[in-house]
């Protein structure tokens, strides 16, 4: 098989993966909860019973026979509509764009149709995982490899501890002491008041008020405030955006940096005792040239791979942080969705979420392939 | 194949040279220290700490600390009235947190091993079957894991509590349904190179059935790196029970579990950090003593690592 071929095939795959994981949910959200809370956000207190009525059978949840709102309520057997057929409405409306209205407000306020709400919000989810993706891959590699060539001796022992304790610590926790460090206990002074060293509330920081009140100067290139601070050459913002994300960021990373780390040692451990690395060391290169330019290559590609799931680890792992840090995220909105039955933003929700993890599996195996000749599908 | 017996000398050499590796590295004993005492502790927690005391209120001692090591530097602390010295506080329903911390160990661990034990035994029927039966069932329970591989399992654990209830039955079932999939993986592979070797094609012409030869002979041989990311799984799915419980999922708030506890303490966590410091240790502990423990049995039964 080519790796055209391939790649077409893992794309049928994950069109059936998505339609599926729509399925599961919609069938989940429908079937376990009463009709009537599928159409809870597109109500507002001056509908009358009629119109709700008219509502509820535009939206496929009613019947057209349904003779009255009481009726539906009351889930009498000739307004109920068979799942299969909610679902084909459903489908239709999502494959054109339409996901409905949403319970949340968005970050802005106003617009309340579940795409706003879902994309003024994700661009800081996917800064906030971005930045855990670079912290995680930029500190596990240097760990893992020092873990190997020293292994079982005082280094190795470190970074091993370091890792285990990482993918063991309960994220909340570890989000709530650094708070409590950064925030309370670790102060600057700053006018009248003392303030938190680094802030713990949200995509910016609260020393920085002017830079809220005139972010006008600010292009919205990708939505999030870093980079489009960065891109605008606005200083201040930046460096306020940017500081604000290194609590989160921490937090995000920690236990994906702990089994990352384990990854690269194993990998560059099974490396070092290929015969190749034996034959490069008997021709006396220098044993940095043996690790990186030798062992490290070849250990790399392992690593790449489980890169994938670990950034299924990281969106997994930003509903945690996001709810911690009050940061404006899906993951935050997600939480509160479920508390008010926002069927229609968890539905969003975790497409998009799976999205994101199917098309970043395909590119690290495409990836894979192209770094590694002998690969073939 | 023959069985070897417990007085077997090559086994139990193998067990010893076990061992030996486990014991050359400090770290995996604090691991076996560490899990072994939480299963201990949360055996006998019945027996220091009343269970019904999880739902006794004294609210005159709520949010107070009278332990003498430290205050916190926490403004207008409450020190608790009395004489009796309650180690970790207590919390917002005047309970003895250090009590409801032993409380919820059992729980929480009693749910860990089940969710992993049920997850091991659908995992390896699941994977086992499919890839010894291999063809269009092999593909089917394949195409099943993608799609539970392409949804983060918190957020699909937080869905399925969200549409059933807040029960303990349902958030257990969440993180199941989020949990299986790994175990079919990891079978899969193992049964797939297992069932190629000679002793299976042996054991086919003496006419043992399928099933037989599955169940007996290849799973037996190829479970060792399944028991091994069971211990480590143990680890992790405390942790994401506890958040679950944390970030709200929870059947009652007087519930002694060690994500409820911090969860309930959150919001006086200024006046009362140790609401959120001690549960949170605690999972920090279990779960490090299981993944340690993991990890080492994993180095020491690693066949490339082991000269």
């Amino acid at each position: 098989m080519k790796l055209y071929e391939y790649i077409v095939r893992r794309l049928v795959l994950m069109v059936f993966v998505l339609f599926v994981v729509s399925l599961i949910v919609f069938l989940l959200a429908r079937g376990a909860l009463p009709p009537e809370t599928a159409l809870a956000p597109y109500i507002t207190p001056r509908l009358d019973d009629s119109a709700k009525l008219a509502l509820a059978k535009s939206l496929a949840v009613a019947t057209q026979s349904c003779p009255a709102w009481s009726a539906f309520l009351q889930h009498q057997p000739s307004c109920l509509v068979p799942l299969w057929e909610q679902y084909t409405v459903w489908l239709q409306n999502v494959l054109v764009g339409n996901w409905g209205y949403s319970l949340l407000p968005g970050i802005s306020g106003g617009t309340t149709t579940t795409w706003d709400v879902f994309t003024s919000r994700f661009a800081y989810t996917a800064e906030l995982a971005i930045a855990g993706a670079l912290m995680t891959i930029i500190f596990a590699f240097p760990m893992g490899v020092i873990s190997a060539t020293h292994n079982n001796k005082l280094p190795d022992h470190v970074s091993r501890l370091i890792a285990i304790a990482g993918y063991s610590m309960p994220i909340f926790w570890l989000g709530f002491l650094l708070q409590l460090l950064f925030g309370v206990y670790i102060t600057i002074p700053r006018g009248a008041f003392s303030l938190g060293l680094l802030p713990t509330n949200g995509a910016f920081s609260t020393t920085c008020g002017a830079c809220l009140e005139s972010p006008g100067t600010i292009t919205a290139y990708s939505g999030m405030p870093v980079f489009d601070s960065l891109l605008s050459g606005n200083v201040t913002y930046f460096w306020d955006t940017l500081v604000a994300l290194i609590l989160p960021t921490i937090t995000l990373s920690v236990s994906t940096l702990g089994a990352l780390t384990r990854i690269v040692r194993s990998s560059m451990m099974e490396a070092l005792r290929q015969d190749y690395v034996l034959l490069a060391r008997s021709k006396g290169l220098k044993e940095r040239v043996v690790v990186y330019r030798h062992a490290f290559r070849n250990a790399v590609l392992p690593a790449i791979t489980i890169s994938g799931l670990i950034f299924a680890f990281l969106l997994g792992g930003v509903v945690v942080v996001e709810y911690i840090f009050s940061w404006p995220g899906v993951g935050a909105a997600a939480v509160t969705a479920t508390t008010v039955f926002d069927v229609n933003f968890l539905e969003l929700y975790v497409l998009i979420t799976s999205l994101v993890i199917v098309v970043a599996n395909l590119g690290v195996d495409i990836l894979y392939a192209i770094l590694d000749p002998r690969i073939k599908y | 194949m023959e069985k070897l017996g417990p007085g077997d000398t090559r086994r139990k050499s193998e067990l010893r040279y076990t061992l030996h590796l486990m014991r050359q590295n400090p770290i995996v004993l604090v691991g076996i220290v560490l899990a072994i005492g939480s299963v201990v502790l949360s055996l006998i927690s019945g027996l220091i700490i009343n269970p019904a005391s999880g739902n006794t209120q004294d609210l005159p001692l709520r949010l107070c600390w009278n332990n003498p090591v430290t205050d916190w530097g926490v403004h207008n602390l409450f020190v608790c009235p009395g004489a009796h010295v309650y180690p970790l506080g207590t919390d917002a329903y005047g309970r003895d947190l250090l009590g409801m911390i032993i409380l919820a160990l059992p729980l929480d661990l009693e749910i860990a091993l089940t969710i992993v034990a049920s997850a091991v035994a659908i995992g390896v029927g699941m994977g086992a079957v499919a890839a010894y039966a291999g063809g269009l069932l092999d593909e089917a329970v394949l195409r099943i894991t993608d799609v539970f591989f392409s949804i983060p399992g918190l957020s699909l654990a937080i869905v399925l509590v969200t549409f059933f209830s807040h029960s303990l039955f349902w958030l257990t079932t969440a993180v199941l349904v989020v949990w299986w999939p790994t175990y079919v993986r990891l079978i899969r592979s193992q049964v797939l190179t297992e069932k190629e070797k000679p002793y299976v094609e042996a054991l086919r012409s003496t006419g043992a059935g399928r099933l037989r030869i599955l169940f007996r002979h290849i799973v037996p041989n190829s479970i060792y790196p399944v028991l091994v990311q069971a211990t480590l799984d143990v680890g992790g799915v405390i942790l994401v029970f506890s958040t679950l419980m944390f970030i709200g999922f929870s059947p009652s708030p007087l519930l002694p579990e060690l994500g409820n506890l911090a969860h309930a303490g959150i919001e006086n966590v200024f006046i009362a950090p140790w609401l959120v410091l001690f549960p949170g240790l605690t999972i920090l502990l279990i779960a490090l003593g299981f993944n340690l423990l993991g990890d080492g049995i994993r180095d020491a039964l690693d066949p490339r690592l082991r000269r």
